[in-house]
């Protein structure tokens, strides 16, 4: 199949990282957002997320202008009628991404593919919503989408094998390998991961080690680019929670169960980078603690 | 024979309909009836461009989506009853296709078949912003002209002749045989090119001939040339060594990768889109990757577009002295490319302070040779230094006509 236009619902972190690796792979985005002040406020923050890769020599002015020129943002749902296929990327949140479901059901002609982007919900569940149960395939794209190299592609119980077969096809025209899974609570990346976050925060919790000495141990004994408490704090302390309670939910295991201290910083409202304070504290989405990078550690 | 050449990119497909026969080589009589280029395919519109010699320019937009439907509308425009050259596709005799990288797979140009395609295709690992494109143009042109031959002529090809002594690098041996890491050079057609157009012009055969030719364009490259055959070029693995460039840095010490890796904070991807994209004119001027435009900045005084300037002729000439000691001696230099055929200052300072090696510009000479072939050292040098507007697509039309004709390609 030709992708000539997606259409991404949910202007947010995920939805402008999807958006511009689609567009950067050649092919036109129409992002969807509630509001036309929504919609105005996601296309700056991607220029200036833009602007940031330029500042990191990723790309050019003139790739910035083309790749802005091939995304367009809205807030009409209708206008998504056209596209090829729709990725929906809102919050991590079966009630809502099921009611984006129904709506894209009734706006888009019967045959178009609607794509979810979540890390640990039900694609079956989510797909009951849509009134095309075989058209709908989960995608679990990795922030930064542009510089991630995999992504999770999730049958639900109802994905029809041609549904899954264009969403590997999408994946190869981002440039992707693709992780085949089958549906269960949160696949393979984020169930493995979530362990690992929850026994750090516990590590710092029970006081054995700072949060900054627990990222250096793992940053610099294996190798991973950032520490987990760092890049729970990337993620957003509010989002790792949401991740846990469901596993925990879903799986009732213990392993999943939230750290206490996780649960007391999300409500004390520190979340991480975009609060300013999570593990770490953050400004202008940098470390700025003492242990960051470029301070006294490294 | 009329021979279609196709040379696609990203998102371009530039082209040439030559006609050329092994009586017009002989000649050096055979001329493009039309050149044109469709850009911007995938984008919001398309452009089409056709320049036939003594008509108006045919300019066209549209939506082009892909490799295909470009050569397709290259294809339509040519047979156009009212503006195109040609009655019938069935009056095009052969395709030639530009292939940037041949890897150690191909030393000359081949008639495609199956097994050339895929021998392409193993190369995209070692061009993979390039070769991929080259595919897609030669498997659009096999499907839309399934009974015309087509041929792939390599910008690597030309340079298989360099010892290995000069495209071994001083890594491992083992890595050279595990993953062919090697210099390879590009640009092989216009050197070639212009190696053979600069023994026409000196009245010598080639065969007694030792030149440094210099292809200076936003790309740029220098290569050693002895009796004929490429000894050695500035453009390595990849075309982002050697010379400083438009947007590439050229030869830096590869530590300097690692530092800026970390001191930057960089993935592999910045990185290289730091030294491909950012770097070079661009990034030392600040200004532009332009030699017109920092030429003009110069003049009034920007320090950095002077400094850039600087750089990129001090590079051409530490290249074009040390080839004349791989070579043993030296008779001529030669100038092509955008910037070798149109900027005479840049000729100038690039061989400046060579007299002692019996090179010189003539100044009247020099400004006089712009974007044609000619002579500008002075009568009586014993280095002859010429400019010769390259002609990528002649020589691939040749090797095309010469594949179907069944004649040896080399030459």
């Amino acid at each position: 199949m030709e992708f000539r236009k997606l259409g991404v619902v949910g202007g947010g972190f995920m939805g402008r990282s999807i958006a511009e690796k689609v567009a950067a792979s050649g092919i036109d985005v129409l992002v969807l957002e509630q509001s036309d002040a929504l919609a105005v406020a996601a296309r700056e923050e991607l220029a200036s997320s833009l602007d940031a890769e330029i500042a990191k020599w990723g790309i050019t002015t003139a790739e910035r202008r083309a790749l802005l020129a091939r995304v367009r943002f809205t807030a009409t749902l209708a206008d998504l009628a056209d596209a090829d296929m729709v990725i929906e990327t809102v919050t991590e949140d079966l009630a809502r991404k099921q009611e984006v479901m129904r709506r894209l059901g009734a706006a888009c002609p019967p045959d178009r593919i609607f794509i979810t982007n979540t890390s640990t919900l039900s694609i079956t569940e989510i797909a009951s919503a849509s009134g095309r149960p075989d058209r709908v395939v989960g995608m679990h794209f990795m922030y930064p989408v542009p510089r991630s190299p995999i992504v999770e592609v999730v049958r639900g119980a109802e994905t029809s094998n041609a549904t899954f077969a264009t969403a590997l096809e999408l994946a190869r025209a981002l440039d992707k390998q693709v992780i085949e899974v089958f549906e269960s609570p949160g696949y393979v990346a984020t169930r493995a991961m979530i362990p690992f976050l929850n026994e750090a925060m516990h590590i710092v919790l029970e006081g054995v080690a700072s949060a900054a000495d627990v990222d250096r141990a793992m940053r610099l004994g294996y190798q991973f680019k950032m520490g987990p408490l760092e890049y729970a704090d990337r993620v957003g302390l509010d989002k790792v929670l949401g991740w846990m309670d469901h596993l925990w939910r879903e799986l009732g295991d213990f392993k999943y169960r939230p750290c206490p201290l996780l649960r007391k910083h999300v409500r004390a409202g520190h979340l991480g980078r975009k609060s300013g304070r999570g593990f770490f504290e953050w400004a202008n989405g940098e470390r700025v603690d003492p242990g960051a990078a470029g301070g006294p550690e490294s | 024979m009329k021979v279609l050449v196709l040379n696609s990119g990203s998102s371009s497909v530039k082209y040439q309909l030559i006609e050329t026969s092994l009586e017009l080589i002989e000649r050096n009589a055979d001329r493009a009836l039309a050149r044109g280029a469709v850009d911007s395919i995938g984008g919001e519109t398309s452009l089409h461009t056709l320049f036939v010699a003594g008509r108006p320019a045919i300019s066209e937009a549209g939506e082009i989506l892909e490799h295909r439907q470009a050569i397709a509308a290259i294809l339509r425009l040519l047979t156009d009853s009212e503006r195109g050259l040609i009655r019938d596709v069935s009056e095009i005799g052969a395709v030639g296709h530009r292939v940037v990288h041949a890897g150690e797979r191909f030393d000359r140009s081949m008639m495609l078949d199956p097994e050339v395609e895929s021998g392409i295709r193993e190369c995209v690992e070692l061009a993979p912003l390039h070769n991929p494109h080259n595919l897609r143009g030669i498997e659009a042109a096999r499907r839309l002209l399934p009974d015309i031959p087509q041929a792939a002529v390599f910008d690597t090809a030309f340079h298989r002749t360099m010892p290995a002594r000069a495209y071994l690098y001083g890594l491992p041996y083992v890595l050279y045989q595990r993953h062919a890491v090697r210099r390879y050079g590009f640009h092989g057609t216009s050197h070639r090119y212009v190696a053979w157009r600069a023994a026409a012009l000196l009245g010598q055969p080639r065969e007694r001939l030792r030149l440094v030719t210099c292809h200076l364009g936003n790309g740029a490259s220098v290569c050693a040339i002895d009796r004929g055959h490429s000894v050695d070029t500035s453009m390595g693995f990849t075309p982002l060594e050697g010379l400083l460039m438009g947007t590439r840095s050229g030869d830096l010490d590869p530590s300097v990768v690692f530092f800026l890796m970390h001191k930057e904070d960089l993935d592999e991807r910045q990185v290289m889109a730091l030294l491909n994209k950012h770097s070079g004119l661009q990034g030392v001027s600040g200004l532009s990757n332009d030699m017109r435009e920092l030429l003009a900045r110069e003049h009034d005084g920007h320090e950095r577009a002077s400094l850039a300037i600087e750089m990129f002729c001090y590079r051409v000439r530490k290249y074009v002295a040390a080839y004349a000691g791989a070579l043993g001696g030296l008779d001529a230099v030669v100038f092509t490319g955008g910037i070798g055929e149109h900027a005479p200052p840049i000729r100038e300072r690039s061989l400046a302070g060579l007299g002692f090696m019996g090179i010189a510009v003539d100044e009247g000479r020099n400004l006089g040779a712009v974007g044609k072939e000619g002579e500008i050292s002075p009568s009586g040098a014993a280095v002859r230094v010429l400019v010769i507007p390259t002609n990528e697509e002649l020589v691939i039309a040749r090797d095309t006509l010469r594949l179907v004709e069944g004649v040896p390609v080399h030459g």
